[in-house]
């Protein structure tokens, strides 16, 4: 049996995998690891933007530059002031509903290195042509960034990078709550569940809530 | 090897001051413009043109070639030279040592009193001034009087201050032949950066503007004003900078002439604190800005900018702008916020409406009974202008997601998806 010493135990392979250089997002109880390649996917008014937005927020605050993707222009730069992102840190590509253009954009950003997160928006894109991004562009992006500072984000309404991504997150909604009564209504909050798809050891599920009223 | 200056003194220097200095530029690299004129060094300038002679001649061609006069000297000081151009004898003299023991004394820093005094003497030029000992006149007027005597004896220790504040360096290039391809003159330009930010370095400046004018052969100029954000003299990212900048937009017809001029700035500071984040550099995030608006266009690359005005869409790209990295001081909470997405362009929906109730929605992508909605809002606060008559709502769709639907004159549509 001595040759199973060779083998790791397994609390001990957990402790490895937690890297220090992390991003931590308190509200939503989620760590990020810099040089990786992150996916959030879900439906839409499932709270992927809300999310992301959350990211920026916390980078761009302490004077990190940023830069977004925008494959279809609908980035909202008053949602992201809102959510605490400095816009003066942050890089708006817009590529007017071009998919080769949003992925050569990506290509360039993290060519550039030294970006704290470069996110790759693809969600209002129809998914047939998703479908057809060849794998390659994903394990590409996961090698330019590894061993840099950023952040490689990615937002669909499927999961569609497969195992390039080091973590992979789906967003499902559930019913918005509602403040006031007869036509006089405000929205109030949106509610989801978050799945992690790639948290082997411990499965994580968790339920996040998304307020609107101070908006 | 002695040393030679030469000064030009003009009737009207303010007037002709940038001509004045344009000339002297042909002649020297340390030039002091005067209150009437201008002061240059024309050392060593014998073995290329020739006597004193024949350099005033050559700058006497200059300034009739510019449809100025002026009165030219060349002098071993700076002094002599000065005071011969301003003293406009129209007398010939042999040499200018013979011209300047005939100069007037008052032309010389001496005071009134003591000039009035020379003048009682009967002494009014440089050489009868000389027949006087200079120790008396020292012991008689004063230490300071040495000054005027080194002055007339032409060993005045008054110095050449140039005192041109130039702010750029230029070059430029004819070529053999037109060239209709930029592409083509790379090389020219890469050489010709090559020289230009090599005098920018050796003034201890740096440069963050570059302009390029192309003389056309349609006889037009085309000119293009190439900015970093950032001061910087590397060759190489100012190369791509101009590749990229003229790729964009290139020259509408054969290129004759290349005219490139570099605009001095204070060189950027290299240290960074101790605690600060990484960013890209600064070569790099301008260089991959400027190959993303090549690719997506200019307007679509940039900082967003918000705007004070409620309108529907209250925000703008500002393709001038890049990232600066800056702090924020101010430090909010954590909270989650709903974000918006706009839908680009807007989804067209057809909705069902009952007693003033929104019912269900149909659209190409989506289709369900409205859960829930709030509104009617106005999208837009200027009344006089067609938004005002957009109103909006907020719909839950069953089975759906959280949209912000609007109702124009007549068309419903969906321009966009909280998420």
């Amino acid at each position: 049996m001595r040759h199973l010493n060779l083998v790791k135990p397994l609390s001990l392979l957990k402790e490895e995998f937690s890297h220090t250089d992390e991003i931590h997002l308190d509200s939503f109880g989620l760590s990020f690891t810099r040089g990786t390649l992150i996916e959030i996917g879900g439906a839409p008014s499932s709270g992927k933007t809300s999310l992301l937005l959350s990211i920026l927020s916390k980078l761009t605050s302490v004077g990190e530059i940023c830069a977004l993707v925008d494959s279809t222009g609908g980035f909202d730069p008053c949602s992201a002031f809102l959510a605490g992102v400095e816009l003066e840190n942050l890089l708006w590509v817009r590529c007017g509903g071009d998919i080769e253009k949003a992925f050569m954009a990506a290509d360039y950003l993290v060519q550039a290195k030294g970006f704290g997160a470069v996110w790759l928006n693809l969600s209002c894109l129809p998914k047939h042509q998703l479908r057809f991004v060849p794998r390659n562009h994903w394990y590409r992006y996961r090698t330019r960034v590894k061993e840099t500072p950023t952040l490689f984000l990615v937002t669909t309404e499927e999961p569609i990078v497969g195992s390039a991504s080091q973590q992979s997150f789906l967003f499902s909604r559930k019913p918005a709550e509602w403040f006031g009564t007869g036509r006089f209504k405000l929205l109030k909050e949106l509610r989801s569940r978050l799945i992690s798809r790639k948290q082997f050891y411990e499965p994580m599920a968790a339920e996040i809530k998304f307020d609107y009223t101070n908006v | 090897m002695s040393k030679l200056y030469a000064c030009i003194i003009s009737e009207d220097a303010k007037r002709d001051k940038a001509v004045l200095v344009s000339v002297a530029k042909q002649f020297s690299y340390s030039i002091e413009t005067l209150e009437d004129g201008v002061l240059f060094d024309v050392s060593g300038l014998e073995n290329l043109i020739g006597d004193p002679g024949q350099l005033i001649k050559n700058i006497l061609a200059q300034l009739k070639a510019n449809d100025i006069s002026g009165q030219i000297r060349i002098a071993d000081t700076p002094d002599t030279a000065i005071l011969l151009a301003r003293s406009d004898s129209s007398h010939l003299f042999n040499d200018t040592f013979e011209e300047f023991q005939n100069l007037p004394l008052q032309d010389f820093p001496i005071e009134k009193d003591t000039l009035d005094i020379f003048h009682d003497l009967g002494i009014r030029k440089v050489h009868e001034l000389r027949q006087i000992p200079a120790n008396e006149l020292i012991g008689r007027y004063g230490q300071q009087f040495k000054n005027v005597i080194d002055v007339i004896e032409q060993k005045g220790n008054r110095r050449l201050q140039p005192n041109l504040k130039e702010n750029s360096v230029g070059w430029s290039y004819d070529l053999d032949f037109p060239i209709d391809d930029f592409e083509q003159l790379i090389f020219v330009i890469n050489r010709g950066l090559d020289q230009l930010l090599y005098q920018v370095k050796n003034r201890g400046f740096s440069t963050e503007q570059l302009d390029i004018s192309f003389k056309l052969r349609t006889k037009t100029e085309r000119s293009y004003e190439i900015k970093a954000s950032f001061p910087t003299i590397e060759k190489k990212f100012w190369l791509k900078l101009v590749n990229l900048r003229i790729s964009l937009d290139p020259p509408e017809a054969e290129i004759v002439s290349i005219n490139m001029m570099s605009w001095f700035t204070r060189p950027r500071p290299d240290q960074r604190g101790l605690y600060a984040v990484s960013r890209p550099a600064s070569e790099d995030l301008q260089l991959t800005v400027n190959k993303l608006k090549n690719m997506v266009g200019e307007e679509n690359v940039g900082v967003p900018v918000l705007l004070d005005q409620r309108l529907p869409k209250a925000f703008n790209l500002d393709p001038e702008r890049f990232p600066q990295g800056r702090e924020k001081i101010e430090i909010r909470s954590e909270a989650s916020i709903v974000a918006f997405t706009y839908f680009n362009p807007p989804i067209p929906a057809e909705v069902f409406v009952r007693d003033k109730r929104l019912l269900s929605i149909k659209t190409p992508h989506f289709s369900g009974s409205v859960r829930q909605y709030s509104g009617v809002w106005k999208a837009s606060s200027k009344w006089w202008d067609k938004p005002w008559r957009i109103q909006e709502w907020d719909i839950e769709v069953e089975n759906g997601g959280v949209y912000r639907l609007c109702k124009g004159r007549r068309s419903w549509s969906v321009i966009g998806e909280y998420d």
